[in-house]
């Protein structure tokens, strides 16, 4: 192993939530004691109202990714920077706008779902 | 595989490999799919396509690498050597094993290795950079790997996001393109697994794959929503897959499934199954008080799941102002109050306090114990998941309520979003009529040309625009006029047809065909169309118009059917009631045949026409549908309620015109007269004779009854013409001719009515006076003239005296070949309202009286018919007609008129000759009062002059104003001239293809060509328009030739 993985979701129920940006799959409790590990910077672990922000329940799919560099599935979805966990292959909603500053701000890259 | 375990250590490495080789190979992807191990086989293509192949080969070569292990160590041993050459390149193991699975192409892996200096140095696309920076992103990973985890993500960020502040953005389909999977990629496995537990099998294996390390060489791990009983692995070898799922308890199956690489995107390509709610989106309520409900939304919080909504409110007032107060509330879980606007004020009254408050937006609302109510609308927000917002389809009833009070049609724009969103493909065909709704271009009509994926492109119908406009669809509406006949092919009232008889915006009213009511419908949901259904006219054997058993033991005719029940008019009299019947409250369908008593104790049968004279529906009349228990169902097409359909007591009617089951129908009914067998039954009526013969009643039921003509339904038998002897059912009564289909031709064929003897078994047919009552109505206002009400018997009535007294009216009414006469007058005439007014049926003129009896069978069944085939009727009428004539004080016309001179042209029709006072006649009035249908000549014919037993031909030179006629002898016309009365002379009847001029009608004084003959109609090629037109032979005249 070579990277920290993030933390792995403890339960598969509706608690599930996934982070509108990297989207990681935790628990709402991961999230909002520990954040999330791809955006540190949305400080998801200080401020429990951004985890509403910035996480959804509704995704579709879940993806487990060993390997993000060197696995197909984590580059064609994009996730391959990321470090190890859980993740949803797609969010319906976007960041909101204010969050969508923060990533600007912090220079991260912020890709809206496309709505077919 | 000991090399494995270095890859880690060696990932720059390959992956600066992986870049170099992405680029070579993305192009001809596809390609290498189809064909990799060929190439790799062969080996005998150029040199850069051949290094690739190398690459390649590893990659078919592993695939292998299950069953060969060993193989490893030998390449191994093999590739030392190359092992250093390499190193120079890339000091990289991991190629090592590239060149050591191809080393038995030493030659060809040379050239690659050129190649792949050159290219990746020199020759790499811009796009490069992206994706070395991309690919190189593992090295912070070797470096920082003890720092925390914040520290690396942060570096990463750092990293890249430069990077993206470099290449903002462009998330292109191009570069997703780019990413496609490669041979080199790792492939996709299905496993199967417990169904319920992918999620958990997925996260499972991730915890492993973090407690057992990179022990575990898959790569990913993927579980879909919509795929139950499989979770997919990403990983190189198939081994790997099974090494990973040991010991898991979701995983027994020992079958793994290799997904072709073609169909790997599609396993991560999920449908973001996200609701696209917008602002006026409708939808329903899913769950509580409101569940079902019609909501509209008006704002939407995706982040919190949230979703505001108006609705109409279904709030108890008093329960409420009870809760407020504090006092008990009886909770009644069963009743939903009704929805209803809030009306503030009305709250007040209970005490409920009303607050005002301004939501975020600054709207204000009247909030009452933490309600938010607006213009009586409640808003309520609640989770996204407890609305439905697909396949939303508002009914009309409840889009009416929506639509606040004094708000215009037009905000219904915003509600047609929806009502277009559930458009089906192909909604639009070319040359369907649209109006734009929406956008610059809205209210601009036209016409379909062409419709793409989206865009419809219309053909502008203003001027000054571009040939075709193309228009986004749901900027498109269908469009319709009033006087259109269409078709509903959607919604609740699918299958139903009407005509339009008012446009709202995308709002059609039609008048329904079968009910006459009036339906409203979305513009989207109808098709243009001349069919005339009846919708839905039968579930199971109950048909429209039936009469049934309920369950209950009351009995109803069926006036309408529903998708799912039928509306029944009850059987009480005097007290319409119209009830929703479901299929299974049906008992039975009654079809007795039942005859009652009238109020003056006549036979009432079905179809009989009644009159009724008491209680609420008294003086509306029509055909008897059913009879049951002493009740009639009465079909009155005036009747506006009920689909036309009264109910009334036998005992409070009266039968109208005599009983139809009784059979006196027709012509041949004189002897029947004669016999009065209907009197016994029917006080006679002065009316009814003046009238001049029994088919009035049958005038009267078209009148009434739709097309209930006389002798249409019953079987007849033709006794003179080209068609004597065939027997056939009569399907039109068209006043002095019938159409008949001959049951032994299946052709129908116009018999003179004077041809025919109904003798044969009358009986009346249920179908076509059903048909013509029902779905074909709409038609019958158009189609009444081709029935005119006069019938041969009463044009003996019609005697030439008349002509003096003459309306213009009875002109019209008088000839049958006029369609141009407004057909509603004719019609109206039928209508027994109506009758007296047209001073040719005086009711009760006591003339007329006199040739009932005396004249029966005289001058009908002795007709010499000979050589009148055709035209043979108006001698019969004539002989009929003139006998009573003296009678007629009140026609001037009349006196001069002997009843000698009518016996001494026994073969001519009119009396006209005999009338000298009528010498100021329109001359284009027919001549011959006495048939309608007789020919009044026109110059330039050739007639047949008979003079004192002596026959001669000659031509019609000239119309003399006092009703003779100046005739040229022979067939040119160039002999002697004489003057000739009309009933001297006949018109030559043509044969095929003789030049005539046709004699009566529209085309009247129009040239043409005899193209044939068909019975008794001429088929004729008219000169001056070259239309074909198929006329009665009786007004056609051979053209004398020039």
């Amino acid at each position: 192993m070579t990277t920290a993985p993030a933390q792995i979701p403890t339960s598969f129920g509706h608690e599930l939530r996934a982070c509108l940006r990297c989207r990681l799959v935790k628990t709402y409790d991961q999230f909002r004691e520990s954040g999330c590990e791809n955006c540190p910077f949305f400080k998801m672990e200080e401020d429990h109202e951004r985890v509403v922000d910035c996480t959804t329940p509704n995704f579709n799919g879940i993806i487990s990714v060993m390997d993000p560099s060197r696995s197909w599935a984590a580059r064609w979805l994009r996730i391959g920077k990321f470090v190890p966990g859980v993740y949803t292959l797609a969010v319906s909603e976007a960041l909101p706008e204010e969050m969508q500053a923060i990533c600007e701000d912090e220079r991260v890259q912020y890709i809206p779902p496309k709505r077919l | 595989m000991s090399h494995r375990g270095m890859d880690d250590d060696d990932d720059e490495y390959e992956e600066e490999e992986e870049q170099v080789a992405d680029f070579d190979e993305e192009p001809e992807e596809e390609e290498e799919d189809d064909d990799r191990r060929g190439r790799g086989g062969s080996g005998g293509r150029g040199g850069r396509k051949r290094r690739r192949s190398g690459f390649i080969d590893d990659d078919a070569e592993e695939v292998d690498e299950d069953e060969d292990d060993d193989d490893d160590e030998d390449f191994d041993g093999r590739g030392g050597a190359r092992r250093r050459q390499y190193k120079k390149v890339s000091a990289s193991n991991f190629f090592d094993e590239e060149a050591v699975v191809d080393s038995d192409e030493e030659e060809e892996e040379e050239e690659g290795e050129d190649d792949f200096i050159v290219e990746g140095g020199a020759d790499l696309p811009e796009e490069d950079d992206g994706r070395r920076m991309r690919n190189s992103r593992m090295l912070p990973h070797h470096q920082e790997d003890h720092e925390d985890l914040e520290a690396v993500a942060r570096s990463i960020q750092e990293r890249y996001g430069r990077r993206l502040a470099e290449y903002d953005e462009e998330t292109t389909d191009v570069e997703q393109q780019a990413l496609l999977p490669s041979v080199r990629d790792p492939k996709l496995w299905m496993v199967k697994c417990a169904i319920g537990r992918e999620r958990e099998t997925a996260v499972c294996l991730m915890q492993k794959y973090i407690d057992r390390g990179s022990e575990l060489q898959i790569r990913s791990v993927i579980a879909l929503d919509h795929l139950k009983n499989y979770i997919y692995v990403e990983a190189d070898k198939e081994a790997h897959v099974r090494e990973a799922c040991k010991n898991l308890r979701n995983i027994f199956g020992q079958k793994i499934t290799l997904v072709p690489i073609r169909e790997m995107t599609d396993v991560l390509s999920v449908e973001s199954k996200a609701i696209d709610l917008a602002r006026d989106t409708w939808v329903r309520m899913k769950i509580g008080t409101y569940k079902g409900d019609l909501a509209k939304v008006v704002d939407v919080d995706n982040v919190r799941q949230r979703v505001t909504v108006k609705l109409i409110p279904r709030i108890d007032l008093q329960a409420l102002a009870n809760k407020l107060e504090g006092r008990e509330v009886v909770k009644k879980k069963a009743f939903v109050p009704p929805p209803r606007f809030m009306n503030v004020d009305e709250a007040r009254e209970l005490h409920i306090r009303v607050e005002h408050r301004r939501d975020a937006y600054g709207e204000r609302f009247d909030a009452i114990g933490g309600m938010m109510f607006k213009d009586g609308f409640l808003y309520k927000t609640v989770s996204i998941k407890s609305i439905s917002a697909q396949n939303i389809k508002p009914t009309f009833d409840e889009l009416e309520k929506f639509r606040k009070p004094g708000e215009s049609g037009d905000g219904d724009v915003a509600s047609l979003s929806t009502l277009f969103a559930n458009r089906k493909k192909g909604h639009f065909m070319k040359g369907d009529a649209v109006i734009v709704v929406k956008g610059d271009l809205k209210n601009l009509k036209g016409k379909v040309e062409k419709v793409d994926e989206d865009n419809v492109h219309i053909r502008p119908e203003m001027e000054g625009l571009p040939k075709t406009i193309a228009v986004n669809e749901k900027e498109l509406c269908k469009y319709f006029e009033p006087g259109n006949h269409v078709k509903v092919v959607s919604g609740a009232q699918e299958g139903a047809t009407g005509m339009v008889v008012k446009v709202e915006q995308h709002v059609l009213i039609l008048i329904s065909d079968t009910t006459k009511e009036h339906i409203r419908v979305f513009a989207d949901d109808v098709v243009e169309s001349s069919e005339v259904t009846t919708g839905v006219t039968r579930i199971g054997d109950y048909e429209l118009r039936d009469l049934v058993l309920l369950d209950n033991m009351s009995f109803g005719v069926i006036i309408r059917v529903e998708s799912e029940a039928f509306q029944v008019l009850k059987g009480i009299p005097d007290r319409p009631e119209a009830v929703l019947v479901k299929l299974r409250e049906i008992k039975c369908k009654i079809e007795k045949k039942i005859s009652v008593q009238d109020r003056f104790k006549n036979t009432v049968s079905s179809k009989d026409v009644v009159r009724i004279i008491d209680g609420p529906c008294k003086g509306k009349q029509g055909p008897v549908e059913h009879i049951y228990r002493g009740i009639l169902f009465i079909f009155d097409r005036h009747h506006l309620e009920h689909a036309g359909f009264i109910c009334a007591k036998a005992q409070s009617c009266v039968v109208v015109g005599g009983s139809r089951s009784n059979g006196d129908r027709n012509g041949n009914a004189y002897s029947r007269f004669a016999s009065l067998r209907n009197s016994s039954c029917i006080p006679p009526s002065p009316r009814r004779f003046s009238r001049g013969g029994p088919n009035d009643s049958g005038g009267r039921h078209r009148g009434r009854g739709g097309r209930g003509d006389g002798l249409a339904g019953t079987t007849v038998k033709v006794r003179q013409g080209p068609y004597k002897g065939y027997r056939g059912r009569v399907i039109e009564d068209k006043g002095s001719s019938v159409r008949v289909e001959l049951e032994s031709q299946m052709k129908v064929v116009t018999v003179d009515r004077n041809h025919i003897s109904d003798n044969v078994a009358v009986t009346p047919h249920r179908d076509t006076s059903r048909y013509g009552m029902g779905s074909e109505t709409p038609m019958h206002p158009s189609r009444t003239p081709l029935h005119p009400y006069m019938t041969p018997m009463r044009d003996p009535g019609a005697t030439p005296i008349h002509d003096g007294m003459r309306t213009p009216m009875r002109d019209r009414a008088w000839n049958p070949y006029t369609p141009m006469s407004p057909p509603r007058d004719n019609w109206e005439d039928g209508n027994p309202g109506s009758w007296g007014t047209s001073p040719q049926y005086q009711p009760g003129s006591p003339p007329s009286r006199p040739y009932e009896a005396p004249t029966p069978g005289a001058g009908w069944a002795n007709t010499p018919s000979g050589n009148y085939s055709e035209a043979g009727t108006p001698r019969d009428n004539s002989a009929y007609a003139n006998a009573p004539s003296p009678y007629l004080p009140s026609t001037p016309g009349g006196q001069p008129m002997t009843p000698s001179s009518a016996s001494y042209l026994p073969g001519t029709p009119g009396g006209q000759p005999m009338t000298p006072g009528t010498g100021g006649m329109d001359m284009m009035s027919p001549v011959l009062g006495g048939d309608h249908e007789g020919p009044w000549f026109m110059p330039d014919i050739l007639v047949n002059v008979h003079r004192a037993g002596d026959e001669s031909i000659g031509v019609i030179r000239e119309v003399l104003p006092d009703g003779s006629y100046k005739i040229g002898l022979g067939s040119s016309g160039n002999g002697e001239t004489i003057t000739a009365l009309p009933n001297e002379m006949e018109a030559v009847v043509p044969r095929k293809s003789d030049k005539i001029k046709i004699m009566g009608g529209a085309l009247r004084g129009a040239t043409g060509k005899l193209i044939g003959v068909d019975g008794t109609d001429g088929i004729v090629k008219v000169d001056d328009t070259l239309d074909v037109k198929i006329l009665d032979l009786v007004i056609l005249a051979k053209l004398a030739q020039p």
